[in-house]
């Protein structure tokens, strides 16, 4: 009961909240402006979900997004180079995303270290990618054509939340009907008998690790192009926010639960619990400090019945 | 259930020979690839076997063995502290602020402050047994927050010489007084390992969990003391970067975290616990260091220093672990 209807129901409860506490919040502008801002984090938590549904979690999203964005800003049209691929520029950035994420699921298996020491690493690397890109001039995307998806506005909305919306649906549509969606379930569920049943479990995770790293890659070019150029610091702060947005929305670090409408709950509510805490006049700071106490909190809830049979948790 | 104890014993009778060649070449590894290095850097610029650039070096690589040490202790015990840069931007704040009204003693109480949010990090871990990349993550996030509501987000400056003692050269040798702190540390870690039993507690809990527990050895008051010393590390590193850069900063230290895991698992400390030693872990840092040296000495562009960790970490923690433990690989 509280698995399923808690999190809708805290998103409603928040903006009902904040709608008596500030005039400000309850306007027609506000409501786009936060689905506005939710576009980036959802599209980046719909891959993180995938690996959250192995029981993996992936900690590169920061690297691959520093990445992904430096090339497309590089790759468009811009003041750096004479460059103008246009919309290959974009699948390129995809696709640089993609390798990160199969460098993900390829080391984790192949490997066999744990995600969160894998993507840690494969997280640097990226970073270190979009250093080397930036060289010390920031890459300014110089096509209008570009500006137009960020700021132009169709039904009251960017273009970018269009995309946002449209990988929402395409994810569920993977979750559900692929086997990249249904076995990461079936895999973070039960590793050990998703194998003995014949599931190919390393070359599913590594699928879904793909999927996600795409998805990253799609976030920075997204970041990207609402900047107007490529900036290292393209995805700071995103990992922990979309790992937030995941476990409130009712996907668990343990694997095998959610999945992509529960995680866009919980990038709803992120957002609304963010927009609605400026409005009322808390600092953004205490935002960052609220999250990792909310991860914690909604780890140890959901795991707390279990404790005394988990005897042994390193 | 019979058959689960038998592949268990298959498990262990054959890991036997296999573990002792793993052994061998986590002891002397390390200390070779060290060697190695300073040789090609020295060959590279034989400059950098003077005295004075080996101190210069050695100041520099203090804050790493601080926070190397303490988290070491956590990774030896077979989890893991994420937060341990994150907790160190927040305690440097902390002691520009407390500077002015308490002068050098800013850095005991930012180790206060570090050791009591250690511990926070390990009740919870022990308590609702949480996995504690999860805890430090989230430990991570909470620090970097705090951090940036103490400083609204700014530089805090230093002024005067109250933290002078913490960043200056002493006598006539002109050793560096932040190496010497950071080798204290180490020397203690050292100390008590060498003449009490808490090293094998460290390292039976590290290895076998369940085992430690029937034994006697109490697990969950080890692992809270490593959590603790860990905070209380990142505390003192906070204190030092400090008095070398005359301010604090909510992300001064965030840095750190990926060369902290890299010298400690490049020293051959196993991520899977029960494996390691501060001795390691001193090497781990060193190798780091003279390889930061060596890259500026060859004229690597400093940008992929990052590139470098990261595949040092993966390497490194793929050619120490301990596959045996898992089951499944999450």
């Amino acid at each position: 009961m509280l698995g399923t209807y808690g999190p809708p129901a805290a998103l409603l409860a928040l903006c009902t909240a904040f709608s008596i506490a500030s005039p400000q919040f309850r306007t027609w502008t506000n409501l786009r402006n936060v689905l506005d801002s939710a576009s980036v984090l959802a599209v980046i938590t719909v891959g993180l979900t995938f690996v959250l549904l192995l029981g993996a979690i992936d900690l590169s999203i920061e690297g691959v997004m520093a990445a992904s964005g430096l090339s497309v800003a590089l790759l468009l049209a811009n003041n750096r180079n004479d460059v103008d691929l246009g919309f290959v520029a974009i699948i390129a950035a995809v696709a640089l995303g993609a390798c990160f994420g199969l460098a993900n699921g390829l080391l984790s298996t192949r490997l066999r270290i744990p995600s969160f020491m894998t993507t840690l690493g494969v997280s640097a690397i990226g970073i270190g990618v979009a250093t080397v890109l930036f060289g010390g001039i920031q890459p300014t995307i110089s096509s209008p054509a570009v500006a137009e998806w960020a700021n132009g506005q169709v039904l009251g909305l960017t273009r970018l939340t269009f995309v946002a919306a449209f990988v929402v649906v395409v994810g569920v549509l993977i979750q559900r009907y692929t086997r990249i969606g249904r076995y990461a379930r079936v895999i973070g569920g039960a590793e050990d008998l998703a194998a003995l049943s014949g599931v190919r479990v390393a070359r599913y995770k590594t699928l879904a690790f793909t999927l996600a790293g795409a998805l990253y890659g799609l976030g920075g070019v997204m970041v990207t192009i609402q900047l107007g150029s490529g900036i290292v610091a393209a995805g700071a702060g995103q990992n922990f926010t979309a790992i937030t947005a995941a476990v409130v929305g009712g996907t668990l670090l343990s694997g095998g639960r959610g999945g992509v409408i529960q995680s866009v709950v919980g990038v709803l509510i992120v957002t609304v619990l963010a927009n609605g805490l400026v409005l009322i006049g808390v600092s953004p700071y205490v935002q960052k400090a609220v999250q990792g106490i909310i991860v914690v909190a909604a780890v140890a809830i959901t795991t707390w019945p279990l404790r005394e049979r988990m005897r042994v948790v390193k | 259930m019979s058959i689960k104890v038998d592949d268990k014993i298959g498990t262990v009778r054959r890991a036997i020979p296999v573990r002792d060649a793993r052994a061998l070449f986590l002891r002397f590894m390390p200390g070779i690839v060290l060697v190695v290095l300073v040789l090609a850097v020295a060959l590279a610029n034989p400059l950098f076997l003077r005295p004075n650039s080996l101190l210069t070096a050695a100041d520099s690589a203090a804050p790493l063995l601080v926070l190397a040490a303490g988290a070491m202790l956590v990774i030896l015990c077979g989890s893991i502290d994420l937060s341990v840069a994150a907790l160190a931007s927040m305690c440097s704040v902390f002691v520009a602020l407390w500077v002015p009204a308490l002068g050098g003693w800013a850095v005991l109480a930012a180790v206060l402050v570090g050791a009591t949010a250690g511990l926070i990090q390990g009740a919870v871990h022990v308590v609702a047994q949480i996995p504690s990349f999860i805890v430090t993550l989230g430990g991570l996030a909470v620090w970097s927050g705090i951090g940036l509501v103490a400083s609204s987000a700014a530089t805090v400056g230093v002024e005067g010489d109250s933290l002078e003692w913490a960043f200056t050269r002493i006598g006539d040798a002109r050793i560096p007084s932040a190496a010497l702190i950071a080798a204290g540390v180490a020397v203690l870690i050292a100390a008590v390992f060498w003449f009490t039993p808490v090293r094998r507690w460290f390292e039976a809990v590290g290895s076998a969990e369940p085992a430690a527990v029937l034994a006697g050895v109490p697990a969950a008051q080890i692992k809270l003391a490593a959590f603790t010393v860990s905070g209380a590390c990142a505390g003192l590193a906070g204190g030092l970067l400090v008095a070398r850069t005359y301010s604090g900063a909510p992300g001064l230290a965030d840095s750190l975290l990926l060369p902290v895991v890299a010298a400690i698992v490049v020293g051959g400390t196993a991520i899977t616990g029960g494996y390691g030693g501060i001795g390691r872990t001193v090497i781990g840092v060193l190798i780091i260091t003279v390889l930061r040296v060596g890259l500026s000495v060859a004229g690597v562009d400093p940008s992929i220093e990052q590139i470098i960790y990261g595949v040092l970490v993966i390497g490194a923690v793929s050619l120490t672990i301990d596959r045996s433990k898992f089951q499944v690989m999450k």
